[in-house]
């Protein structure tokens, strides 16, 4: 039964996946734009380059939509904005999307006011906040008991918190971000992530014996719980190592591959440079290629992600008679 | 708005299926789908005695169960375009086809197993309450077709007064009455167990889920 509830909800599993690491990565991003000091070359390829976390959260909010029976009523989803959590899910993610979507936008011809951009920027980091919360606590319904407890919206932030640093990463480095520091930030966020999820996985793992309705027991929708653990800490362990052993060699690889001009200390240097390198007028904004181990570690981290969500759905049991 | 309910005596349920088939036949749902099922409950157990003899506790009962039309429910709760809605007119709780999405949160929500999403229509579907016949002044399917004269619906002011011995929603396997404030009133067999006594299981879970 289990297999059959997860597998008919497996849209919303990829959205739950891909989703709220999209949102943190592009709350990163934003808060790295409001908060650090770069040139303007740089700032623009960040600006560009948002939209990889960004196609990763609408490919997310467009699977989920898949499931729906009846598409064309989507709208009605606002009526009940503040009543149902999933209503309030959907709001957030619209309110969130279109200020990240309509920023990314904009940003091919800058605002001029710093302020009027960091306020859109902080604007972005409380709507992506928002977000995953209302995603954590999107079903948090007192009548289904096996997910009526902190540990799953707990489990689902500190999921955006191994998933998003790693794409934040990939994105940085495609962006030519040169700055250790950040990587060294994210990589500790996504295993002070890892370990939070996992103390809340084996907590959850542990109460599912004691849940019982009158038609199943928790514990025989998902089986499989510990190897399904123990998938997720293989596959986001070697996320995050991979994501470390990376960190120091890739900005220049990846420059070297990329071709990209060598640029000058200064923002104004290189902003010529760029410039010079397109004599057509044209502005062109160029990053590093994403790198396979960028690639491995983004896809560990999904599909590590992937099989504990896969997993949450399995195990969906009212009180009483429902599954 | 008066609200409405069902009135089920687990005393007189032969678990025969009747009221199931005959919903089933008058709202021509698919084959995988019931509006009313009926669950089978057992529990006990059959030992044979050192001198031979054997010793039985073994129990068997049936409670039949639709949606309840609940007080508080949780499927009204959770929709997020709330075409699931308490009818004001007749106090059913009803799903407006032209607002719902099919997204399933109601049927997530329900700790009743009521609703369900008709992925071909698109949307969720229940009982609701056979609310045609309703206006022709007639019960639902289910209650008529009982041929124990174990089910009953109406007003719920007027069906609590009607069985005073019935009580609430509150034996197995109907979750705590706290959840949704069923409107559905029971009157207990005797080998019938209280909400939260786990000794009882469903024995027909292929059939009902």
């Amino acid at each position: 039964m289990g297999l059959s509830t997860a597998l008919s909800e497996i849209t919303l599993v990829l959205f739950t996946t891909l989703a709220p690491s999209g949102a943190f990565a592009i709350c990163a991003l934003a808060l790295l734009l409001m908060l650090a000091p770069m040139d303007a070359a740089q700032r623009r390829r960040l600006d560009k380059f948002m939209y990889i976390p960004l196609i990763a959260t609408m490919a997310g909010l467009v699977a989920s939509a898949t499931h729906l029976g009846n598409p064309s009523n989507a709208l009605f989803t606002f009526m009940g904005v503040g009543k149902s959590p999933l209503s309030n899910e959907v709001f957030a993610a619209v309110c969130f999307l279109l200020l990240t979507g309509v920023y990314w936008l904009v940003s091919f011809r800058p605002l001029k006011s710093r302020t009027a951009r960091n306020v859109w920027l902080a604007a972005i980091v409380a709507a992506g906040v928002v977000f995953v919360f209302t995603v954590a606590f999107a079903y948090d319904v007192e009548s289904i008991v096996t997910w009526n407890t902190p540990l799953v919206p707990a489990a689902l932030v500190a999921n955006a918190c191994v998933g998003g640093p790693v794409l934040a990463a990939t994105t940085l480095r495609i962006s030519k971000w040169e700055r250790q520091g950040v990587y060294r930030t994210l990589g500790w966020i996504s295993v002070a992530g890892l370990a939070v999820s996992v103390v809340a996985y084996v907590l959850q793992g542990a109460a599912l014996d004691g849940k019982w309705n009158y038609v199943t027991n928790a514990w025989a929708l998902v089986p499989g719980y510990w190897w399904m653990l123990a998938a997720y800490v293989a596959f986001c362990g070697v996320a995050v190592v991979a994501e470390a052993r990376w960190r120091d060699a890739a900005p220049s690889s990846g420059r070297r591959k990329a071709g990209a001009v060598r640029e000058g200390s200064a923002g104004k240097g290189k902003a010529a440079a760029e410039q010079a390198s397109n004599p057509s007028g044209h502005r062109r904004i160029a990053g590093n290629r994403p790198q396979a181990s960028d690639v491995f570690a983004l896809t560990c981290a999904f599909c590590g992600i992937f099989v504990m969500r896969f997993a949450f759905y399995m195990m969906h049991m009212t009180a009483g008679m429902g599954v | 708005m008066t609200a409405k309910g069902f009135y089920f005596d687990s005393t007189r349920c032969t678990g025969c299926r009747t009221c199931e088939m005959a919903c089933k036949d008058y709202k021509d749902t698919d084959i995988d789908f019931n509006y009313r099922k009926v669950y089978d409950l057992e529990g006990g157990e059959c030992t044979l005695n050192e001198d031979g003899t054997a010793s039985n506790s073994a129990y068997c009962y049936h409670v039949s169960v639709s949606c309840n039309h609940c007080e508080d429910p949780a499927c009204v709760k959770v929709c997020p375009t709330t075409a699931m809605h308490k009818d004001a007119a007749t106090g059913l709780v009803l799903v407006d086809d032209s607002k719902c999405i099919g997204c399933g949160y109601c049927h997530m929500a329900c700790p009743y197993n009521a609703p369900k999403v008709n992925r071909e229509a698109g949307h969720s579907v229940k009982c609701d309450g056979c609310k045609d016949r309703m206006e022709q002044g007639l019960k639902p399917m289910c209650v008529t077709a009982c041929p124990l004269r174990a089910l009953d619906f109406g007003d719920w002011d007027e069906l609590q007064r009607e069985y005073p011995d019935a009580a609430v929603g509150n034996i197995a396997p109907l979750p705590s009455k706290d959840y949704t404030n069923p409107h559905l009133l029971v009157k207990e067999c005797r080998d019938a167990k209280p909400s939260g006594d786990m000794a009882v299981k469903v024995s027909n879970t292929q059939e009902v889920m």
